[in-house]
């Protein structure tokens, strides 16, 4: 597979389909890999495929620097391939603009992560290119898909209040969960905002809360779970657990899931007139 | 008199424009009576309050808030008060996970011509609020300034 | 007159290096409850390593059994009990044509930090430097004043530790009070680096016992070794000359920007000062901030001197073995290894410097 991997960038790098690779190599240590930029086809050979493959590299395409080096070629497992669905709607990027060299993926992470394990993508939905062995993708119950949730869910008041208040409390405002969400793509954030300052920057429980809080909400009926966010927390909050709250009441109330198919409306762009209104008065 | 009996809930009510706060209005020149607690912040439609409107008046010292406009069908600028219902589709799922009670944040259609609709929406609202006490965890997390218990800065 | 006097504290300065020397004694595992409690009983905090899920964080502990000693290195660093993450460095109020202020007190408490790294340990008398320098920061320095540092040397590391690259060693004594060794599945050795920690120790009475055989040599001190990455001589003649590089660029286009390494780098202290108020009153608050954020040099014109991420990363290989090497003679950096264990995209900072170190031999050749 890692042999069909680096053909096919080679190939691309030649015929000038793309400027630069963007895909996994090694990294500091056996358990970790790194994203690699290879932008000369003689450098295949450092890209690589194994299940420390867990980066959602989609979150490039954001960024400016990796950006200058041209039209990428992106290597995408399932699940970051529904990023580049919801990148598209978003008219962030053009089809176009990005070749995707999808990958078959039976999860990564060891252990392996929470979001393999209910996993309906194992073979991307998009791509240009798929390497590897098509794995059927198997529907999965809605309540199997957000079983993870539910401990949580039936907590007490004062017993979910609490839970997170421990855990964002741990919360050091780096700001890594929003850095490397490909979704978060505004170029001022909203905690970066100080006339007036709607997020108080400091770490502190109030200004914890309202950040985490924000930061989930603005990923509401966007985020793709790919749980970056939570992989790349120093101080080890579950954030996804609040993004997937998020996705699974998209799911529940207008039926739509981010990044499955590219003709939906956008869940929070778009309304229908028999949208649930149990709770207003 | 217990602590109980003696809390005033503060409630912060994010009104539309052109229905609710008309509404609110009629409910005034009608001199009808409804319970005081209540800050009105009027803007031009539920589809332009953001949710952080809603952490910051927390933040701010709300007890409850309420969130209202108009009829569905019925918006000034066609389609605002959709955008808004889905918003709070999902936002209110999420506080309530966060361990916020929902009947601190409620929602309401309530159209020019309901001044007692509004009466009994805010006589509601103020009534569940005062029912659950003071937002206590909220209160503990939000002091500001000289005011504040110095050990609601966590330092280390 | 000025010079007699410098020679007087000079000589007085020699005097407390010569008159000091190490005392050693024992500290049994199982007398780590008694030191707990005897802390407790002088009014001590005592912050030690506590596992919370998957992460291992120094943090005030009550009792022994809270403490986590089978770990490399703790997530978080040891800055925090000096320069906490956020705080309030005064209150303010305005009535009419007044504004009153309201300073802090009691930030500074009696505290006692068992069982840090002694990479931690010796970022604080080269962070000392910058919080004693044009200004002189009362924050950290009395909470510097009101605490004791009682280090573990490692006895085991990983890949990412460089502390020997930086001219320090798994047992190092900079910035401890008190560090043990382990000598044995249930003994340590402790040995008194300065009075304060000699203090300390006097101060537990029986909770440390005396050696039975003084002399270091004798006892078995199990130490991690942990293995030369690259020669920090050779970092800086090359920054010196290489500000603008292919390398940078090469090197940081994976950075997405967050600011975790700076934020759990026990020397990294840039802080960002806030007012959150409101219209009549409020907080001024110190934040950490971070050089690799794209907002921390961003002008009010719109203007952005450092742009692009290479930039920012530049400025941190920069600030630690150039420039702080200029203005204080030490190295910004311990080694400890965090900024590259916590790292999103896997950018590790000792990869750097051998590269860095290689450069200038490379080119040090062609000369």
């Amino acid at each position: 597979m890692i042999e069909a991997l680096r053909k096919k960038a080679e190939e691309l790098l030649r015929s000038n389909t793309v400027n630069v690779i963007y895909g996994y190599g090694e990294g500091s240590t056996p358990e970790r890999t790194r994203p690699v930029f290879i932008t000369k086809p003689e450098d295949v050979s450092k890209l690589t495929w194994n299940k420390y493959c867990v980066y959602n590299l989609t979150t490039y395409l954001k960024r400016r620097e990796s950006r200058k080096l041209g039209k990428p070629a992106i290597v995408v497992k399932g699940c970051d391939a529904k990023t580049i669905v919801v990148l598209i709607k978003e008219s962030q990027i053009k089809r176009e603009d990005v070749y995707i060299l999808g990958v078959t993926c039976n999860g990564v992470g060891e252990p392996m992560a929470t979001k393999c394990k209910a996993c309906d993508v194992h073979t991307p939905r998009i791509y240009d290119e798929l390497i590897g062995e098509k794995i059927e993708n198997k529907e999965i119950p809605f309540e199997e898909r957000y079983a993870e949730l539910e401990q949580y869910e039936k907590l007490s008041e004062k017993e979910k209040w609490d839970f997170w208040q421990k855990q964002f409390a741990k919360c050091i405002k780096c700001y890594a969960c929003s850095s490397i969400c490909p979704l978060c793509f505004c170029d001022r954030c909203i905690v970066d905002k100080n006339q007036p300052q709607w997020i108080d920057p400091s770490a502190h429980p109030r200004g914890n809360l309202s950040w985490n809080v924000t930061r989930a909400y603005h990923l509401a009926g966007r985020c793709i779970n790919c749980e970056e966010c939570q992989r790349v927390c120093p101080a080890d909050i579950p954030l996804n657990l609040l993004n997937k709250k998020l996705a699974k009441e998209t799911e529940k109330n207008f039926k739509y899931r981010a990044g499955y198919n590219i003709d939906d409306e956008l869940a929070m762009a778009t309304y229908k007139e028999d949208d649930n209104q149990d709770f207003f008065k | 008199m217990s602590e109980k009996t003696k809390f005033e809930p503060r409630i912060v009510a994010f009104l539309c424009n052109w229905c609710t706060y008309a509404g609110a209005d009629l409910a005034g020149t009608g001199r009808k009576q409804y319970q005081a607690n209540v800050r009105v912040i009027k803007l031009p439609c539920t589809g332009g309050i953001d949710p952080l409107f809603l952490i910051k008046a927390f933040e701010r010292g709300a007890d409850g808030i309420l969130v209202s406009g108009c009829h569905p069908g019925d918006c000034h600028y066609n389609s605002g008060n959709y955008h808004a219902r889905r918003r709070w589709n999902v936002f209110r799922p999420l506080l309530e996970f966060c361990g916020i009670n929902p009947e601190r944040i409620q929602f309401s259609w309530i159209s020019a011509a309901e001044g007692g609709k509004w009466v009994e929406t805010i006589n509601g609202v103020v009534n569940a609020v005062r029912a659950l006490g003071p937002f206590e965890g909220y209160k503990k997390i939000n002091a500001i300034g000289p005011d504040a218990p110095s050990e609601s800065f966590v330092t280390n | 007159m000025r010079t007699w006097r410098l020679c007087g504290e000079l000589f007085l300065f020699q005097l407390v290096l010569v008159r000091y020397s190490i005392v050693e004694k024992i500290l049994k595992k199982e007398k780590f409850n008694s030191l707990i409690t005897g802390l407790k009983d002088q009014g001590y905090k005592t912050i030690a390593p506590k596992k919370d899920n998957n992460l291992i964080m120094l943090d005030e502990v009550q009792s022994a059994d809270e403490i986590h000693l089978d770990h490399v290195q703790t997530n978080n660093s040891i800055k925090e009990f000096f320069l906490p993450k956020t705080e309030k460095i005064l209150s303010y109020r305005m009535e009419k044509n007044k504004v009153s202020i309201e300073e802090p007190e009691g930030f500074a408490v009696k505290t006692v930090i068992f069982g840090s790294r002694p990479c931690d340990a010796a970022s604080l008398p080269v962070m000392d430097k910058v919080f004693n320098w044009d200004c002189t920061d009362k924050f950290w320095i009395q909470r510097r004043e009101a605490s004791a540092i009682v280090t573990i040397a490692c006895d085991k590391c990983d890949n990412y530790c460089f502390c020997t690259s930086v001219g320090l060693a798994p047992d190092s004594k900079e910035g401890s009070d008190v560090l043990l060794t382990r000598i044995s599945d249930d003994e340590y050795l402790a040995e008194t680096v300065t009075e304060k920690g000699e203090k300390l120790v006097e101060s537990l009475g029986t909770v440390f016992t005396p050696a039975d055989n003084p002399g270091t040599e004798t006892l078995n001190r199990q130490v991690a070794t942990v293995e030369k990455k690259f020669e920090i001589e050779k970092v800086k003649p090359w920054l010196d000359e290489n500000f603008v590089h292919k390398v940078w660029a090469e090197f940081s286009t994976k950075c997405i920007g967050c600011g975790a390494c700076t934020f759990v780098c026990p020397t990294c202290h840039c802080f960002d000062i806030v007012d959150e108020c409101t219209m009549s009153k409020g907080d001024r608050v110190k934040n950490w901030d971070g050089c690799q954020f794209k907002m921390f040099t961003l002008h009010t014109s719109g203007h952005n001197p450092r742009s692009t991420q290479d930039q920012r990363w530049r400025q941190r290989i920069m600030h630690k073995f150039k420039y702080y090497v200029e203005k204080f003679d030490s190295i910004l950096c311990v080694g400890c290894g965090r900024c590259s264990r916590v790292c999103p995209a896997d950018m590790n900072i000792s990869e750097m410097l051998e590269i860095i170190a290689t450069e200038n031999s490379q080119t040090g050749d062609k000369e």
